[in-house]
């Protein structure tokens, strides 16, 4: 644009923005004017001089940018980002006023929703990636005065349940899980989630529960043992996974669904008999040994059942196992399962189309294969797999929200804190009227939160998405990578270390908020760890190539100490017993002596004993075990979660440290900043240069079209380098002392600016930031409203901060707050008016 | 919403357990597609390992010709299919962490383990949905321990089509009968398909009512939903249509399948499944797990009385056990591609535009890292693959080199499967195919 046009666009803006500017602007409402009265001027003024026809910053020139249409969506977007998130204009230029900017923004979203209607829709803004796109200081600090909110609620909306609550669901049919011990609280019990397996699998099991005895070891057991995958998918593996839009169910997982189904009610009906021969089922296994010769290692036939019956006997076993099927029976199944998979009762409607189809099938199959496929149909009932949330009754508000109740917003309830279906008082208050009100709201969650025995899987859930600390034993690592860090590479002890490590950090995590103080400060800086005996190397220190010279030196030196001593006392014998022969020194097991790890210098993890919550028996002998210890870090080289392997892993790569994933989470998590996504020019590839460190091949990153968006990741995730991609802490990287510096910039609070020396005192800092502490609860309400927020909710989100604030960093007084809010509780009909047709 | 290459797409990945997934041969909808010529893969992992010495002539050493060579004997039934033949010994899976099984890794190229989830599509579900169309693209089947397979019917362990999205596979062949050709079967069948079909019709509807009054957004992503069954449904009764054209290529269904004496008996009539639906045109891609990518599996059918992880522990070469299961496997292609030779397709025959890939999920044998992936290729795949030959390659590169060269072959242009330039560094020193294989 030359400066003649700039000059005229200018004046043209002149006349138009003052008349935008003055007016009150309501979040979330239409903006009332097209490109030429809205975005013209508005890139006029504050983009061209720079993106102009000649020469233009980074390339992009945006003379010729017109209305939005399907061929410039990518660089509307992109000015969306840049413009909102306030990367541009550059902070030395001009700055639109704040209403400007949120009305180009929502401008620019709402024509890019519609252009992109028919293909495939506009959805960048409703990503939790984007969360953060929403003004910061907008949503906490003091609106100006011509932006005016409007009352909030959540769209109706149904809900597709997640892997985790999906198979939760369906274990509660075939397994009874123990109930809460108080005494042992760390262990796996009724109403906690089913945990991914030994491998970090997630699947159901039939009948481990009684099993007594089976042939081979791990692998054998692992193939003999009747288990079946998860059937949903869930696409995202870093940040929140599962708000209401993502997923639908296809028709692969439909299928496969209705094939589970069948395999779970043959077994509420026979148990073990429904995988097993009858003679399988004894509790004195000694008895059948004649039909247990020979090698029988991973056939189901290698399992022997104890005769206890474990699993929950219900219609479904009543009906299977009496004569005849009377439709009170068949009715009583029907219902029975409709609501253990949907979590409510059937209609009369409902419950009357389901018994019609089980009959019709076993009209033509007959009772026992009949029965079987008509009630499979139950687990493929829209509720089953989406949590409506849809407000049909109920009159809406001035500003067309109605309010959840009854057995919506009792669902909803249970559904923030649990996996499995409404406990008795619950349901009993759902179906006695009593969930209509923020008050009933109020009463079932502080019930709930008080009673440790009701489990409340979900809580943990958003802090494994707020953290993505569980994501290390998928990081597949090279071998020689993995011994140089001292870590074991033999077989797959790495990846078993790193679920187990999962399990332990829940449980730490667990623990903290048992305390229920200052809980995300906690969280930060703890100095405690849940520890298995593989952790002693995990928690370890890196040695330098000196340390280990020295310690093979030493082992070698005590081995020869260890030998002449022997020798001498062999001397001294024969000297005493002359003539005789020397008793046989005692054979020592090879296998059972350690194998020294020279390259590490261990932690010596020390503390009461503690359990974590891990798999069913998944691999024989092998499997998860939940014992552990409750230790303290090594001092100086751990604080918090974020130091912990568990979390650190997950933040690396098959060969080394991920420093910007690192970086990048501490911005977006922890205060609140947005990055635009990657430049589809860009070659995201560091240099291939194994004689340099991370810190140096990151150096392409430092070129200014990288450095804008990498200068608020790269220096935030470089003081982890302290430790190496396994987690342990390091003094040395490629034999020199290894970099642990960053910085913070542009934080949004000068107080937490700054360099800093390394990780430890990165976190320190961080951790006494209300702006992280804010950033967290922002969190929080996205992963329990299931969308992100709007400056609508800023009033939510300042009395979540509050609640957990004036509460000593209560994490059940947030909840209290963000779940009783108008967010929570009141859904909308009507389509955003942001996004009907400009 | 989807459309019906996805749907058909979706539908291959799960045609699991207990649908009637409806399908129409592909030369009745051939018409409505493009011209391409049809093309089939099949995927053979036989478990526990293939040692090299199994496989490569005697003597044979570097790349060369197999026109004069003898076959040995664990494959002499190829010896009449030579000139189809290319032997390839060299290829690596050392990221695969192949030692008991890489599972998922093998058709991935990527570390697999017992219990570990697929970290990306594999090869076998990419060729199906790069392949010209057919109804069911994807069809897998594993051969166990009768036991295995009458208590667990249908497993995931070999094929995936994405991150953590396991595709089954069929092991009991009355629910593979009834799902493919339910529409013209007869007896307990013909009820079991009746009811099934009536079953799915009826979540159809229950499913579309709950729709109608969802907000404009969700009813689209819940749609997608209802959709699945609409078109498993509406397919199901275009099949119903054409079961004449069906009732040419499915096998009988005889004692075998309702009173198997071995379980040789349930491998050799899912075999024959396999194959039909590969003839009738039902199904462009087939995956075999015998041993279902497992280290277990039985053979008693052969004589084997040893069964599972023992098999694993013997040396292969001249070890009458494995001579019998590998002779066993080689007749298996045997049958395929006199089946496929005997239909006819444009100016020559199905078997012309197929390649058969035989290897293990376990590299050359059950304790390996991987360092020797033998595979055995036969058909040229339309002429895009070389034959008849052995190509001794230099452990440099990675099955998943090979798995490219089959994109290749099939008309994508790529230059790496799952193999990012990052891990490229470490195993694999080019990119694109293999040479040596591609015409």
């Amino acid at each position: 644009m030359n400066k003649i046009t700039s000059l005229l666009a200018l004046m043209l803006s002149w006349s138009v923005l003052p008349v935008a500017i003055a007016e009150t602007y309501t979040p979330g409402q239409k903006v009332n004017k097209n490109f030429s009265q809205l975005a013209k001027p508005f890139l006029a003024t504050h983009c061209a001089d720079c993106h102009g026809e000649t020469e233009p910053e980074g390339n992009l020139s945006l003379h010729n940018l017109g209305p939005v249409d399907e061929v410039n969506v990518g660089i509307w977007q992109a000015v969306w980002a840049q413009v909102t998130l306030k990367e541009m204009p550059p902070k030395d230029e001009d700055q639109p006023k704040v209403v400007e900017r949120l009305q180009f923004s929502d401008w620019i979203v709402g024509e890019l929703s519609r252009v992109m209607r028919d293909k495939g829709g506009f959805h960048a803004h409703l990503d939790p990636n984007k969360g953060n796109f929403v003004d910061h200081d907008l949503l906490f600090g003091k609106l100006p005065d011509n932006i005016k909110l409007a009352p909030t609620s959540s769209p109706a909306r149904i809900w597709r349940v997640t892997p985790q609550e999906h198979i939760t669901r369906l274990n509660e049919l075939i397994n009874r899980e123990p109930d809460f011990d108080p005494s042992k609280p760390g262990l796996r019990t009724h109403g906690d989630t089913v945990p991914t397996n030994h491998g970090g699998e997630l699947k159901l099991y039939f009948g481990t529960d009684r099993i007594i005895r089976w042939q081979g070891g791990t692998v054998a057991y692992a193939t003999a043992v009747k288990s079946v995958p998860v059937v949903l998918s869930s696409a995202r593996d870093h940040g929140l996974e599962n708000y209401p839009d993502f997923y639908t169910v296809n028709s692969a997982e439909s299928t496969q669904i209705l094939g589970t189904a069948a395999d779970i009610i043959r077994y509420m009906a026979n148990g073990p008999l429904s995988i097993a021969k009858p003679y399988q089922i004894t509790d004195d296994p000694r008895s059948i040994a004649d039909k247990m010769k020979g090698d029988i290692r991973g056939l189901p036939t290698s399992l022997v059942y104890s005769t206890k019956v474990m699993r929950p006997l219900t219609p479904v076993y009543d009906l299977m196992h009496e004569e005849g099927n009377s439709d009170e029976r068949l009715q009583a199944a029907v219902n029975y399962l409709f609501e253990a998979l949907t979590f409510r009762p059937p209609s009369q409607k409902e419950s009357n189309e389901y018994l019609t189809v089980v009959k019709q099938s076993i009209e033509k199959l007959g009772k026992k294969d009949g029965a079987v496929l008509g009630l499979s149909s139950i687990f493929l009932d829209r509720d089953a797999l989406f949590r409506p949330e849809l407000v049909e009754k109920g009159k809406p508000d001035q500003q067309g929200r109605v309010m959840l109740q009854d057995w919506e917003l009792g669902l909803a309830v249970n559904h923030a804190l649990r996996y499995i279906k409404p406990d008795k008082e619950l349901r009993k208050a759902i179906v006695e009227g009593r969930m209509r009100s923020k008050a009933d709201v109020k009463r079932e969650i502080e019930r709930m939160l008080a009673d440790d025995s009701i489990r409340k899987p979900r809580i943990l859930r958003f802090f494994r998405e707020y953290f993505d600390y569980d994501r290390g034993g998928y990081i597949c690592k090279d071998s020689k990578a993995l011994a140089d860090t001292g870590a074991s590479n033999r077989g797959t002890s790495h990846y078993r270390a790193m679920f187990d490590a999962t399990a332990s950090t829940d449980r730490l995590i667990e623990l903290i908020l048992q305390e229920d103080r200052d809980v995300l400060k906690q969280l930060l800086t703890t100095d405690k760890v849940i520890a298995t005996r593989s952790d002693n190397v995990y928690f370890g220190k890196q040695r330098s190539k000196k340390e280990i010279l020295a310690s093979v030196a030493g082992a070698k030196k005590a081995a020869a100490e260890a030998a002449k001593k022997k020798a001498a006392e062999l001397e001294a014998w024969k000297k005493a017993n002359p003539g005789k022969k020397p008793p046989k020194s005692k054979k020592q097991n090879k296998r059972r002596q350690p194998n020294v790890n020279h390259k590490v210098s261990q932690a010596k993890l020390k503390g009461p004993k503690i359990y974590a919550r891990v798999s069913r028996r998944s691999f024989g002998n092998g499997s998860m075990k939940p014992e552990r210890i409750l230790a303290t870090v090594p001092e100086d080289q751990r604080l918090g979660i974020l130091s912990h392997p568990s979390w650190l892993v997950s933040h690396s790569d098959a060969m080394d440290n991920h420093a910007i994933l690192r970086g990048r989470w501490v911005r977006e998590r922890l205060l609140g900043g947005g990055i635009p996504d990657v430049p589809i020019t860009v070659d995201a590839m560091l240099p291939d240069e194994p004689h340099n460190t991370l810190r140096d091949r990151m150096r392409v990153t430092r070129k200014t079209y990288c450095w804008t968006c990498h200068q608020k990741m790269d220096p935030l995730g470089l003081p982890f380098e302290m430790y190496n991609h396994a987690g342990l802490y390091r003094e040395l990287e490629l034999n020199k002392p290894v970099n642990t510096t960053g910085e913070i910039i542009d934080s949004g609070d000068p107080k937490l600016d700054g360099k800093v020396a390394n990780a430890i005192e990165m976190i320190r800092k961080l951790a006494e930031s209300k702006r992280t502490e804010q950033v967290f609860v922002r969190h929080a309400f996205r992963f329990w409203m299931g969308r992100n927020e709007t400056l609508n909710d800023a009033p939510v989100l300042q009395d979540a901060y509050h609640a957990y604030k004036d509460s000593g960093g209560s994490m059940k007084a947030l909840l209290v707050s963000l779940l009783t809010s108008d967010a929570f509780l009141y859904r909308t009909r009507k389509d955003p008016a942001l996004f009907e047709e400009n | 919403m989807l459309n019906r290459r996805n749907m058909l797409q979706k539908m291959a990945a799960g045609v699991g357990a207990a649908c009637t997934s409806s399908l129409l041969p592909q030369h009745l909808v051939a018409s409505s597609t493009s011209n391409t010529t049809p093309k089939r893969v099949i995927f053979f992992m036989q478990n526990q390992g293939f040692d090299p010495k199994t496989c490569i002539p005697e003597g044979m050493s570097s790349s060369s010709s197999l026109a004069k060579a003898k076959l040995p004997e664990p494959i002499k039934a190829l010896e009449p299919y030579k000139e189809r033949l290319h032997i390839i010994s060299g290829l690596h899976g050392m990221h695969t962490s192949p030692s008991h099984s890489a599972f998922f890794g093998a058709l991935g190229g990527y570390r697999g383990s017992d219990g570990v989830p697929p970290s990306a599509s594999t090869i076998d579900y990419e060729l199906s949905k790069v392949l010209p169309k057919t109804l069911l693209p994807h069809l897998c089947i594993g051969m166990d321990s009768i036991e295995n397979m009458t208590t667990k019917p249908t497993i995931a362990t070999l094929s995936a089509s994405g991150a953590g999205q396991p595709i089954f596979m069929h092991s009991n062949p009355n629910h593979l009968y009834q799902m493919l050709f339910g529409g013209i079967s007869t007896g307990d069948i013909r009820l079991q398909h009746e009811a099934r079909s009536n079953l799915l019709n009826q979540i159809e509807k229950l499913a579309a009512a709950k729709g109608q009054s969802l907000p404009s957004a969700d009813r689209q992503r819940y749609n997608q939903y209802v959709q699945g069954f609409e078109n498993v449904n509406g397919l199901r009764d275009r099949l119903d249509t054409v079961s004449d054209h069906l009732r040419k290529f499915a096998p009988k269904v005889d004692e075998r399948y309702t009173k198997p004496e071995f379980e040789t008996d349930w491998h050799d009539a899912l075999l024959d499944l396999g194959i039909s639906a590969l003839t009738s045109g039902i199904t462009n891609t087939l995956t075999i797990g015998s041993g279902r990518g497992e280290i277990f599996g039985a053979w008693k059918g052969l004589g084997i009385e040893q069964q599972g992880h023992n098999l694993g522990h013997m040396e292969q070469p001249d070890n009458p056990i494995w001579i019998k299961i590998r002779q066993y496997n080689s007749r298996m292609l045997v049958r395929i591609m006199e089946a496929l030779e005997s239909v006819p397709e444009g100016s020559g025959t199905m078997m012309d535009n197929t390649v058969i890939v035989y290897t293990s999920n376990n590299a050359d044998k059950q304790h390996t890292n991987g360092a020797n992936w033998p595979v055995m290729l036969l058909g040229n795949f339309d002429g895009t693959l070389k034959t008849g030959c052995f190509t001794q390659l230099n452990r440099k590169r990675p099955i998943n080199a090979l798995y490219t060269s089959l994109l290749r072959a099939a008309g994508q242009n790529v230059d790496r499967f799952n193999m990012n330039d990052k891990l490229a560094r470490k195993y694999d020193p080019a990119t694109g195919p293999l040479k040596e294989i591609m015409t």
